[in-house]
């Protein structure tokens, strides 16, 4: 006779459930949504955009400290949706590996690479009782120098793809409708096509018109392959230019 | 392995007798992707199916079936990220082997090490069993040989087989279909045959995955160029 369910344990560390399941790992994924902040990924034909929503939720923050955006090295970008202080650890010890990669192999660390040894540690959350998953899904943006541009989303189950758009977050799935239809025959967006498509989608997909100061815009471009947070003028352009299409 | 206030098992028995532990990793391999493996009589081939969560995934950054040496390969069924863990230390330890002795790792001495690692998982403290199970395909000085490793650690030689979600159906059909005389190109007809078998909508070069090994003892995966042919000849 089996028990029911492990001895009640499996819903609070990584161990299986009767069904075969990782009842933290799921929780953690719940984690991110709730966190209530809906992010957008597109990768155009020379260029990556990801944009994520900028909430300050008192008028007496410093909303300069409030970013989910974070440079890893100056070719890498990483946007982390989910609760912020697993964030922040994500991304400490992501800029140490990039640079320790630089150092010991003595070239930029891949985009692939990155997004391999992040999954790669989230899935040592699953299987080890002693740490929980991180709530975090990460993505991350480069351009790579044989591949071009890249984008990666990484989850706490230890999930790696790369995308050509994504989404996560509150409302990932109806996001991730909205750029299947647009993305459904491969289009090759230019620059302005990627920021205004990933733009466009979160609007949409929110149903509000955003300002400026309540989006965070990342970019990465073949032609200037730094990772670039846009200015809140930037932005105002590519809202301005969204507003004048439609 | 684990922090010291894990140091005791999470795998425990039960009053029956059983791991239910690893019961339920067997669960999580029996919902995950079908895959299998064919032994031919010059070769094996074994093949997956690559369903991706979104049309928007590129699916040029997935590979689901993995070099271990040059001529040792697998695949997986279940949990990716476990799978990634058990790729990497088995690689690692093919090296060594091959440091220390200057010969590359005959394949039983591989796969009997990367099944006493999924063991040890099964017993050391603070930590899960893998949620996958491997199907390994390699071709030594004893031929071609087929694997399966399971979460509990347990290990043997297949002249075909499937894991996964269609796991019942595939291997009935494998039954039929097998023969001791079989040849390479056979087995990649049968293998695909087999995957079309529980497949839900269009089979294409993008959406399974088939790895090969044959007299060269050199293990590759095909490209989805290679597949489509194949399957207009299965057609």
């Amino acid at each position: 006779m089996s028990r029911g369910s492990g001895g009640g344990y499996d819903r609070h560390i990584t161990i299986f459930s009767p069904e075969g399941r990782l009842y933290q790992v799921e929780y953690a994924f719940k984690a991110v949504k709730a966190a209530g902040i809906t992010s957008i990924g597109v990768r155009g034909a020379d260029s990556v955009c990801v944009v994520t929503q900028k909430k300050v939720p008192d008028k007496l923050l410093d909303q300069t400290s409030i970013t989910h955006l974070f440079p890893i090295t100056k070719y890498l970008g990483l946007l982390a949706t989910g609760m912020t202080a697993d964030a922040r650890t994500l991304v400490q010890q992501a800029r140490n590996e990039a640079a320790e990669f630089r150092f010991r192999y003595g070239y930029e660390m891949p985009v692939d690479a990155l997004a391999r040894w992040i999954a790669d540690k989230s899935q040592v959350y699953t299987q080890h009782a002693y740490m929980r998953p991180l709530g975090v899904v990460a993505m991350i943006l480069g351009i790579d120098e044989e591949k071009g541009p890249q984008l990666f989303k990484c989850d706490p189950a230890g999930h790696f793809f790369g995308h050509k758009a994504t989404s996560a977050g509150g409302k990932e799935q109806e996001a991730i409708n909205f750029l299947e239809k647009k993305m459904k025959n491969d289009p090759a967006f230019s620059y302005e096509e990627t920021v205004q498509t990933a733009i466009s989608a979160l609007q949409s997909v929110l149903q509000e018109d955003f300002k400026a100061s309540e989006i965070e815009v990342g970019v990465v471009r073949k032609e200037d392959p730094v990772f670039k947070v846009l200015s809140t003028e930037e932005i105002d352009e590519h809202l301005t230019a969204i507003s004048e299409r439609d | 392995m684990g922090d010291s206030q894990y140091s005791f098992s999470l795998t425990t028995f039960s009053p029956s007798g059983k791991l239910v532990q690893i019961e339920h990793a067997l669960t999580a391999v029996g919902s995950g992707q079908t895959s299998l493996g064919i032994k031919a009589a010059n070769g094996v081939v074994i093949a997956t199916e690559k369903k991706l969560p979104s049309i928007l995934v590129d699916e040029t950054s997935v590979q689901k079936i993995q070099v271990l040496t040059p001529n040792i390969g697998v695949v997986y069924s279940g949990m990716g990220p476990d799978s990634r863990v058990l790729v990497r230390k088995s690689r690692k330890h093919a090296e060594q082997y091959y440091r220390l002795y200057k010969e590359p790792i005959p394949v039983t001495q591989l796969v009997r090490e990367t099944a006493t690692v999924m063991q040890e998982f099964t017993q050391s403290g603070g930590v899960r069993p893998f949620g996958v199970s491997l199907l390994v395909a390699g071709y030594d000085d004893k031929g071609p040989q087929l694997y399966q490793v399971d979460p509990s650690g347990s290990y043997f030689s297949w002249k075909a087989s499937a894991m996964g979600k269609n796991v019942s159906n595939a291997k009935t059909f494998l039954e039929k279909r097998y023969t001791e005389d079989m040849e390479l190109d056979d087995a990649v007809h049968t293998a695909i045959l087999t995957l079309k078998e529980g497949f839900e909508g269009q089979i294409s070069g993008k959406n399974i995955e088939i790895g090969v090994i044959g007299n060269d003892k050199i293990f590759r995966v095909l490209t989805s160029s290679e597949i489509e042919d194949y399957l207009q000849e299965v057609e």
